[in-house]
């Protein structure tokens, strides 16, 4: 399933700077240099979580359409497709994490930034139905700049149909998990991304409501260090933990396994 | 258009949500606090009557007539007015109380403060608990409601605005980054009567010289085939407003 790599590929690392060897920032995309990750897609990050080969799209992602005609989309959608290799800025289906069943859903930044739109939204919904109806836990890795303009007030609307969905999920006894990877921020943000029963953040990722350009223009004072950063978040109280990505699949069969119940 | 618009609403001599509050209500007692952070003046919360039916209020101040600049905040709720509204509506689902909110918001704040404890959560619990009431809700637009922080008030049964008000999903500025041209709402749904188009608004409020009486009027109007119904159904006809305007997309 896994592509080689290409041998003569050199990718700047965003952090430090240092050029590395695509071979060098290995299977969990991770600076050798100063441990800075890459945003991972949908893809391998299923490939790094789940079982081998557990996964099943089970959840159909339909193409967007530009129903507000606004000028550019449609190309952008184009474009995105072809980058990403998916429909829409999320994969969602049924997976095995440690032997354990699960509704699994992963959004892909390099679609649009991840933004929740109305395609997305409806995927999500779609998950915590099916989820409860099968009753099956939920796992969500969320990498979102936040609600899609080009979908105005069709995307904030998908903020609170999407917790609405979540309701009848939450009439089971299934755990629900939102792993919060860079960038977890905007309408995703304050909706589904912290209301979930586990809410962790990989490290280093940048979690929030208002951008730290909207932050900058109305403050004073210059933003603290790690400002937004998931260590930040955990040291006020804000996330259940922060975990190497190294550690996620570990972490999440443990959570998993703690809630099971005997049938 | 847009421009005249927007600087209409956002001109200090609009009318302000404490001068409709005290129009629609009486006996207002206002309840303070979030019991964690402090007291968002941003957010005035509380209790009172309309037309002797006790309701909860969360009004949204953005004008500067009765309260200081420091206390509004150019309107933008922080994290304790969020904390703040999550208490009371709580409060509102244990007694039963229709909540009635205005707003009048730029948007949520951005600050470092409302960030480190929590805004993200906060919102998300708010949209979430006026998802689950099962007394009655309706969101009064009485200016501007943008992005997830005014979508957390209006996440109700019924959506009242007035003429001039706008409901976006970014404020008109954030927003021309995708749309250049004067006219973003011929692309983009945000006026009154755009969103009653789409069946998002239930009721456009006109402002005439009797705009106090107007609001009032439409409120009772709204809010009362809706006391008839029960909890569940609430929020399954809540749910259904919101799924059937995504349907048209
Ligand atoms: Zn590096």
């Amino acid at each position: 399933m896994s592509q080689q790599p290409k041998k003569g590929t050199w990718t700047k690392c965003p952090q430090c700077g240092a050029h590395v060897n695509q071979l060098e920032w290995g299977q969990y995309e991770q600076c050798p240099h100063c441990g800075y990750y890459l945003r991972l897609s949908a893809v391998k990050r299923i490939e790094i979580v789940c079982d081998a080969n557990s996964f099943e799209p089970t959840v159909k992602i339909p193409t967007s359409k530009n129903g507000l005609n606004i000028p550019g989309y449609s190309e952008k959608l184009v474009a995105s497709q072809q980058k990403s290799g998916l429909n829409e800025a999320i994969l969602a289906g049924q997976a095995e994490i440690n032997q354990i069943p699960v509704m699994i859903g992963v959004m892909d930044s390099h679609f649009m930034m991840g933004t929740l739109n109305t395609i997305v939204g409806k995927v999500i919904r779609e998950m915590y139905l099916i989820a409860a109806r099968k009753q099956l836990p939920l796992v969500l890795f969320i990498a979102s700049g936040g609600a899609r303009m080009q979908e105005g007030i069709f995307s904030l609307l998908q903020m609170n149909t999407v917790l609405a969905a979540k309701r009848k999920f939450d009439q089971t006894e299934q755990v629900a998990i939102s792993v919060l990877t860079d960038p977890t921020m905007g309408g995703v943000s304050a909706s589904f991304a912290f209301k979930n029963d586990i809410v962790v953040a990989e490290k280093n990722a940048q979690i929030g409501f208002a951008g730290q350009r909207v932050i900058k223009a109305t403050s004073t004072q210059p933003l603290p260090k790690e400002f937004q950063k998931a260590e930040d978040l955990l040291s006020h109280g804000l996330v259940d933990g922060v975990l190497d990505r190294q550690d996620m699949k570990t972490y999440l069969g443990t959570i998993l396994k703690l809630h099971q119940r005997s049938k | 258009m847009l421009k005249q618009q927007l600087q209409q609403i956002r001109n200090q001599d609009r009318i302000s949500s404490q001068a409709v509050l005290s129009y629609l209500f009486t006996d207002f007692i206002e309840l303070h606090g979030d019991r964690v952070l402090g007291d968002d003046g941003t957010l005035t919360g509380g209790i009172a009557f309309l037309e002797g039916l006790p309701v909860t209020v969360l009004a949204v101040n953005r004008r500067t007539i009765t309260l200081s600049k420091e206390i509004v905040n150019g309107g933008m709720v922080t994290v304790s007015g969020y904390k703040k509204a999550h208490r009371l509506i709580q409060a509102a689902q244990r007694f039963d109380r229709p909540v009635i909110s205005l707003i009048d918001m730029p948007g949520a704040d951005a600050s470092v403060y409302s960030e480190q404890h929590g805004q993200s959560q906060a919102i998300a619990d708010v949209i979430a608990d006026m998802g689950e009431l099962t007394s009655p809700n309706i969101a009064i637009f009485l200016g501007e409601g943008h992005s997830g922080g005014a979508l957390a008030f209006a996440n109700s049964n019924r959506i009242l605005m007035l003429e001039q008000a706008l409901f976006s999903v970014a404020s008109p500025e954030a927003v021309s980054a995708i749309v250049t041209g004067d006219d973003l709402n011929q692309y983009l749904p945000m006026t009154a009567s755009a969103l009653a188009e789409v069946g998002l608004v239930d009721d456009i409020i006109k402002e005439d010289q009797n705009v106090l009486q107007n609001i009032k009027s439409a409120l009772l109007r709204q809010l009362t085939p809706l006391q008839k119904e029960a909890g569940s159904e609430l929020i399954e006809l809540r749910q259904h407003k919101f799924l059937k305007v995504l349907d048209l997309f």
